[in-house]
């Protein structure tokens, strides 16, 4: 092989212009500029997080304990380790606008604050002022900020009472923005932000109430943050302190960012795909155009190698030209666009030429283009000169020969393996890359069985006297049928769409229909020892009230499993990351059965031991007979697993992993959480009931947790929606390309149709049946293949059950016939419009 | 003697070329009576192949009227000039176009089934048992030689039993051998069912086998 000779002749074809390459450059360009821009503005979001950490942070370092403020010996540390600090308490708790006339609460996330909160950036109020100005108390009374929704769902006015536990205060301002706002706080019920002083008679912040407490270090320019992260861990890691410094001042963003961006970059890779096919198909009738060079150069004597090198070289070529527009587009566009939208986006971000995500995007464009042109390129130079002479469809059912398919199996595993080392969720990427090549199996293995049910049935009586349909149908089963492309194109965007709308219809349907049947009207916290029986009665007093369910309420932290490190003992399981909600009970709780060793006697006073959630177990390796660490409260306890409990989450019940001997905790301080079950028209009232006399608990509505849950899940399946339709886009584009592919075909058959006798309006409905029957077996196998995914993971995931939702189902079959419709018909008006003489002449 | 089946009065075709105007056919007048067979020869680019393409309605007049079967073809538009044909021409070409995406059967049986024939399928097995391609019906185009593809083409335009059969150089890309076989076919079929030939040739020995020979020069009847 000579690849002198080999560059000479690419060199000389590529002469002929990029006239055929138009959607092999489109579909690489895509793909790649999606892939680029999605990387691109990830940088841009990270590079935007690093500048502004401090200010997000809220500090230089920040050190974190929950349900707990820090100990003295803890406190000193922190002082003596910083230039300054402010300590921010938070915690949920409900508003009253006007106890006496309309007690009606409003649940919010409460901020309490210092004098030297913040320590960076600016709280920006309306009508602006200094924060500490707008909290101090003036006549007696403290000063409030609220978030303007709470402000507008309570009706209050500037200047207003507003009542917070057993505390008023007065509303000074409305909350525009807080420089230290990241996505945990963003919980239920909108900010208010207070003086934490001022809380001091309120009645909140009880012991056991469940609240949070940071404190925020401004370091010294000499501190080593390093030396003292392992100082700060290495004294107090085990009482549950949590650390966090300006090296990563917005973990939570930066998080969900990355996260999402490599969720985006897995639908980029799965709209890469659909673009390959595209890719293929060009590829494909570019060689159908030269089936006479390729002869031609046999019988001159070129190898196989010297004709594959020759096209693979120009293909190259080609491939190079159509990533860097693909790159252009896709580090362009988000340069350009950040400056102008930084400001009115709610996270910081900042423009700049970022190599990494580019090259990213340039290596996945160039795999895709390789992994997709071997394949038909290899078959073209297999065929003998005899054959390629005769006819190249003769070849198309050949596989190529082995070297080629291990060269394509090889370039297929290196995508992959870069997708999950790039991707920094591997295994997420390996399970989305398996699913992404099983859907093109299924749909190419779809594409052949519809080929050969649709000539099949073409020969049947039942089409004798259809010649319309006939004709559709023996189009999509003939040769040169564009059903392959078709069906893979359009089958894997719509496969995605399918799972994400059978899903989204079942969470929903299990989130609002069926849940609030049973699930009960409110979760009641921080309900302290003293008053759980007077709640408890209070509620019942009520007819509404159908039953009200209690338990203790402690939080602590799992720090060692049978004497080792919690995170080395079983890794990054979330039951050993951060805080649980542990409880004790003498007898098994409602809604979990024990399903491996004996609950302990009502009157037990052994020494501590515990329940465990059966299925956490399973999955961290915990047996019984385990011993068990938590920090609760600054305090470690230990208990042994004594049993295994099966768990019933469905019906939002009480639950939690840890269920522990009463013994070992009841002396602890701790609170109690409640559940209460109630008639809708009942809540608003019981809300009342519950402020009024027990103003330091929080009542948190289900409802308000369903509606939040599923607008969570209608913004999730929202941008899954979109990552699906960019898929789609790709799919369409190759839908175009099948249908450009097939014009001048259609239009000889056109010809020859109207020469025997066919009215324009019958070929017509000939073209369109053929675009509707195989855009609707494209949405068919999709919505087989989605529906299949669905069901897995609504079966294995959700632990739920499954129904196909008809109405989903036949937008995606519709879509995916209309889809094809469209581009079949942007290419009819020609062959409709030609004179027979002007294509049969050309074709003596 | 009763009225013409074709009939070409003044038949005039321009065609737009690069270079600009060119004037193919020029005042061409011609009757074709009922079961004639009309041999049409001429050199290339005389317009032989043109005045067929008039003939059978595939391509409009510049000048002139035809009346085919005592219809004005000039007059009508291209879906009535497409029902025209089905129910009365049938038209042999050189280079076969057979529909690559039918089988043989498919593509006899297509003329029949767009003339709402219920017996389409049985008919056309029958006239490829006749053309000798009874076993290949299930067989594609490009899986036929030329000389097959050719005589599916044959019985494709004779199917319908049209009353007008034209054929446009119908052994053009075929062997000797295997175009005597062809013309053999063409006139077997002719003669079977009666239908006036117009046949467009360059081989002289070939046109003498029709009832009239016609020369067409420069785009004129010699």
């Amino acid at each position: 092989m000579s690849l002198i000779y080999a560059a000479t002749i690419a060199k000389r074809e590529l002469r002929g212009g990029l006239a055929g390459f138009r959607i092999f450059l489109l579909c690489l360009l895509l793909g790649v500029a999606a892939i680029a821009g999605i990387g691109t503005i990830r940088a841009a979001i990270d590079q935007g997080l690093n500048g502004e950490a401090a200010t997000l942070l809220g500090g230089d370092s920040e050190i974190h304990f929950t349900h707990r403020k820090a100990s003295e010996e803890e406190r000193h540390w922190i002082e003596s380790n910083s230039d300054k600090i402010s300590e921010v308490l938070t915690f949920r708790s409900m508003l009253q606008a006007r106890p006496e006339t309309d007690p009606t609460p409003g649940l919010s996330q409460v901020k309490s604050v210092d004098a030297n909160y913040p320590l960076y950036g600016e709280v920006i109020l309306a009508p602006a002022m200094p924060i500490q100005a707008a909290l101090a108390t003036q006549n007696g009374t403290p000063g409030m900020v609220l978030h303007p929704a709470l402000i507008d769902r309570l009706g209050l006015e500037i200047g207003d009472t507003v009542r917070m536990g057993t505390q008023d205060f007065q509303l000074r301002a409305a909350l525009v923005s807080e420089p230290d706002t990241t996505l945990s706080d963003l919980g239920l019920g909108p900010r208010t932000i207070v003086h934490t002083e001022a809380l001091n008679s309120s009645g909140l912040l009880g012991p056991g109430t469940l609240f949070d407490a940071k404190y925020r270090m401004l370091l010294p320019a000499t501190a080593d943050i390093d030396a003292l992260q392992s100082d700060a861990l290495a004294q107090f890691e085990n009482s549950g302190l949590r650390w966090r410094d300006r090296r990563n001042g917005a973990p939570g963003i930066s998080m969900a960012v990355e996260r999402l961006s490599s969720f985006l970059v897995l639908v980029g890779l799965a709209g890469m795909a659909v673009g390959g096919v595209g890719v293929s198909a060009a590829v494909r009738a570019y060689l159908a155009r030269k089936v006479n060079t390729i002869a031609t150069l046999k019988s001159l004597g070129a190898t196989r190698g010297t004709i594959f090198a020759t096209y693979l070289m120009q293909i190259g070529v080609l491939a190079v030209l159509g990533i860097l527009l693909g790159l252009l587009l896709g580090g362009g566009i988000p340069t350009l666009a950040i400056p102008l939208l930084a400001d009115q986006l709610p996270i910081p971000i900042e423009a700049g030429f970022f190599p990494a995500p580019l090259l990213e995007a340039a290596i996945y464009g160039l795999l895709t283009a390789l992994i997709f042109s071997i394949w038909p390129l290899a078959r073209a130079v297999d065929i003998s000169p005899a054959g390629l002479f005769r006819e190249i469809s003769g070849s198309a059912n050949r596989l190529p020969r082995w070297p080629y398919f291990v060269l394509v199996l090889l370039l297929t595993v290196i995508l992959v393996g870069l997708a999950v080392r790039f991707s920094g969720v591997p295994m997420l990427t390996l399970w989305s890359a398996g699913g992404i090549i099983a859907a093109l199996i299924i749909l190419a293995i779809a594409a052949r069985l519809t080929k050969a049910l649709s000539r099949r049935l073409a020969r049947t009586r039942l089409m004798q006297g259809r010649p319309a349909l006939r004709l559709a149908l023996g189009a999509i089963g003939g040769p040169s049928s564009e059903a392959t492309s078709v069906v893979l194109s359009l089958g894997l965007g719509l496969t995605v769409l399918a799972a994400i709308g059978q899903i989204d219809s079942n969470m929903r349907a299990t989130i609002t229909q069926q849940l609030p049947e049973r699930a009960p009207a409110f979760f009641v916290m921080d309900i302290q020892q003293s008053q759980i029986d007077p709640f408890t009665a209070a509620m019942l007093a009520e007819d509404a009230v159908e039953k009200v369910e209690s338990t203790p309420m402690l939080r602590g932290i799992i720090t060692e499993i049978n004497g080792v490190n919690a995170k080395e003992a079983v890794g990054d399981h979330w039951v050993v990351n951060g805080d649980r909600g542990i409880t004790y009970s003498a007898s098994i709780p409602a809604n979990s059965t024990v399903s491996e060793g004996e609950w302990w006697p009502e009157n037990y006073t052994g020494p501590p031991i515990m329940s465990f959630s059966e299925e956490e177990a399973a999955e961290i390796g915990l047996k019984i007979g385990d011993e068990i660490t938590v920090n609760i409260l600054g305090r470690d306890l230990t208990a042994t697993i004594a049993n295994l409990r099966a768990l019933e989450f469905s019906d939002m019940s009480l639950n939690f992993v840890m269920v522990w001997s009463p013994n070992a905790l009841s002396g602890a301080p701790h609170t109690f959480l409640s559940t209460v079950y109630a008639s809708r028209e009942a809540e608003g009232n019981l809300l009342r009931i519950m402020a009024q006399d027990f103003p330091n608990i929080t009542a948190i509505p289900v409802r308000d947790v369903i509606q939040k849950v599923s607008s969570t899940l209608e913004s999730l399946s929202s941008a899954i929606r979109w990552g699906a339709a960019a898929t789609l886009l790709t799919g369409f584009v190759v839908l175009i390309g099948a249908a450009a592919a097939g014009a001048d075909a259609r239009v000889f058959e056109s010809a020859v149709l109207k020469t025997l006798g066919a009215t324009r309006r019958r070929i017509l409905l000939s073209f369109a049946l053929r675009a509707l029957i195989l855009g609707a077996a494209a949405g068919l196998v999709a919505l087989a293949a989605g529906s299949l995914a669905a069901w897995a993971v609504m079966t294995y995931v959700m632990d739920s059950g499954f129904v196909l939702y008809w109405q989903a189902a036949i937008t995606i079959i519709a879509g995916g016939a209309l889809a094809n419709l469209a581009a079949s018909l942007a290419f009819a008006w020609r062959p409709l419009a030609i004179k027979p003489a002007q294509i049969l002449r050309n074709q003596v | 003697m009763g009225s013409p089946v074709l009939s070409l009065n003044n038949v005039q075709l321009t065609l737009q070329g690069n270079a600009g105007p060119v004037r193919i056919l020029k005042g061409i007048s011609l009757d074709v009576e009922a079961g004639e067979s009309i041999g049409l020869t001429g050199p290339s680019g005389s317009g032989k192949s043109s005045l067929l393409m008039l003939m059978g309605g595939l391509e409009s007049v510049t000048g002139g009227t035809i009346t085919a079967l005592g219809q004005d073809l000039t007059n009508m538009n291209e879906d009535a000039l497409a029902r025209f044909r089905r129910n009365n021409m049938g038209i042999v070409f050189q280079s076969f176009h057979l529909i690559p995406t039918m089988t043989a059967l498919e593509n006899v049986a297509t003329p029949l089934e767009l003339a709402g024939d219920r017996d389409a399928f049985k008919k056309a097995k029958a006239e490829l048992e006749a053309v000798g391609l009874k076993d290949r019906a299930d067989h594609y185009p490009a899986q036929l030689s030329g000389g097959e593809q050719q005589r599916v083409a044959l019985a494709r335009a004779a199917a319908p039993r049209p009353k007008i059969l034209l054929a446009d150089e119908p052994t053009g890309n075929l062997d000797t051998s295997t175009g005597e076989t062809i013309v053999d076919l063409l006139f077997n079929l002719r003669d079977r069912h009666g239908a006036t030939l117009i046949l467009v040739t360059h081989a002289p020995e070939l046109a003498a086998r029709c009832d009239r020979t016609l020369e067409l020069r420069d785009g004129a009847l010699a």
